[in-house]
């Protein structure tokens, strides 16, 4: 126990600093965008937390196999954590991304472009995992129907991109990120950036099965204890 | 196979010796086009334009309608037991509601797409091409749709689950190549031209049948 809690404090330390670093970075040592100005600055936490957002998800698809092998509760409940975490960071990535639009853009939101689309879409399907996993009891029945829910859920990440070519020949696809004019400390920054968020990420999912485990805890003392009184 | 069959002729029996869910499906498909005939009635638009959104919503939210139950009712009925009990995989189980429930729907929305022209005076598209693509899109959305309808019996809501469960999947899988290769079709495209987008419908029907036919087991079982 005295190693695992030294492990957490470790990177929760580890996200603290880099976070702090971060935001130092991203709001004081990086220029200035010269075409869009400060509002430039939202990407650094937008591609953050968009690559958050699909590591959880990925997670959450690792977690859902290993249990239909497996069959051992701990890597449903890996699963149930991860997509939880992906939800809030995929939902921090969709605002800070349509608030950087409505500067750059003139707009919230743009239909036609395949990638937001497909992060909303991406977002409504882990949503719906969430409100499967809500209505269900807990137990063996909930982890196989979840666990077979995330995998096909997640299939359909790589399908749409197959799916993008077809559409866009309708809408051309908008180039949403201005990768070829970055420079080195912005391309610094985003690295810290990008380490910060998954360090934080590590840090939510641990204290997120810690807490799972406990509720478990509580539930088999409450059957003893009815087991005695009974 | 046999149990595949033996699935497919028991789900055919029970839906045409019942015909309430048939006959609902197709006044809830008459009243969605009646609506939307409604609604466009106000505005002016191009009906080739709208033509293939609305095929699709009706297909869908009908389809939908008779997708819920397939599962469910073994529940409610308590043949769900006797049906795992029986020595055959959970594959075949599949695999007959699988086509059972595609012929259905594939009747149901025959039924609306001659109701459509009816409502909607449009130009004749290419309907070899039309029809092949209402086909290959029917089949994925059969396919999903069954699986999802297997999760969702499990829930204490199921009715409400299916589409939230199914929507955001098929949203941007086969609804969306669908409905964009039937405007073309509406806006004179033949079969060559949507070739790619048959493709791409025949990799999501492939898709959603192979993980159906896996996953089945994982969710039938206790």
């Amino acid at each position: 126990m005295a190693l695992k809690n030294k492990i957490e404090i470790m990177i929760l330390g580890i996200a603290a600093l880099l976070t702090f670093i971060g935001i130092y970075l991203a709001f004081l040592y990086a220029p200035t965008h010269v075409a869009m100005g400060d509002v430039q600055r939202i990407f650094y936490f937008h591609v953050a937390s968009a690559w958050v957002s699909y590591l959880a998800f990925g997670i959450t698809l690792i977690g859902s196999l290993l249990y239909l092998k497996t069959k051992t509760m701990k890597w449903d409940m890996l699963a149930h954590a991860s997509a939880e975490i992906g939800v809030v960071f995929c939902t921090v990535a969709i605002i800070t991304g349509a608030l950087w639009a409505k500067d750059v853009w003139g707009t919230f939101w743009r239909w036609e472009d395949m990638k937001l689309f497909m992060t909303l879409v991406l977002w409504l399907i882990f949503v719906a995992y969430l409100a499967l996993r809500a209505n269900s009891l807990p137990g063996k029945k909930r982890a196989n129907i979840s666990a077979v829910f995330g995998i096909i859920g997640f299939l359909c990440v790589p399908l749409s991109f197959a799916a993008n070519r077809i559409w866009s020949h309708f809408h051309p696809t908008v180039i949403a990120t201005s990768e070829g004019s970055l420079q080195d400390s912005m391309v610094l920054t985003l690295v810290v950036a990008v380490f910060a968020f998954t360090f934080v990420y590590l840090f939510l999912l641990k204290l997120k099965i810690n807490l799972e485990n406990m509720r478990e805890n509580i539930e088999e003392i409450k059957q003893q204890i009815g087991d005695m009184n009974g | 196979m046999n149990a595949t069959k033996a699935i497919f002729l028991k789900e055919l029996r029970i839906e045409f010796r019942n015909k309430q869910t048939i006959i609902f499906a197709l006044i809830l498909s008459l009243m969605i086009l009646a609506s939307f005939r409604f609604a466009f009635s106000f505005i002016d638009f191009s009906l080739t334009e709208l033509a293939s959104p609305i095929i699709w919503v009706t297909f869908f939210f009908s389809g939908m309608f008779s997708l819920a139950p397939v599962y469910k009712k073994e529940v409610e009925q308590g043949t769900r037991d006797g049906l795992l009990l029986a020595p055959i995989s959970p594959a075949s189980i599949f695999l007959g509601k699988f086509l059972a429930n595609f012929l259905v729907i594939l009747g149901l929305e025959l039924f609306s797409l001659s109701l459509f022209f009816v409502f909607f005076p449009v130009p004749t598209p290419d309907m070899v091409a039309l029809l092949t693509i209402i086909i290959l899109g029917t089949i994925g959305f059969a396919a999903l749709g069954n699986l999802i309808s297997a999760i969702s019996s499990n829930l204490s809501q199921s009715e409400i689950m299916l589409p939230v469960l199914l929507v955001p999947i098929l949203l941007f899988t086969i609804v969306m190549t669908s409905v964009s290769s039937t405007s073309e079709i509406f806006l004179g495209a033949n079969l060559n031209e949507i070739f790619e987008s048959i493709k791409l419908i025949l990799v999501f029907d492939i898709v959603f049948l192979a993980s159906g036919y896996l996953l089945i087991d994982y969710v039938l079982e206790d």
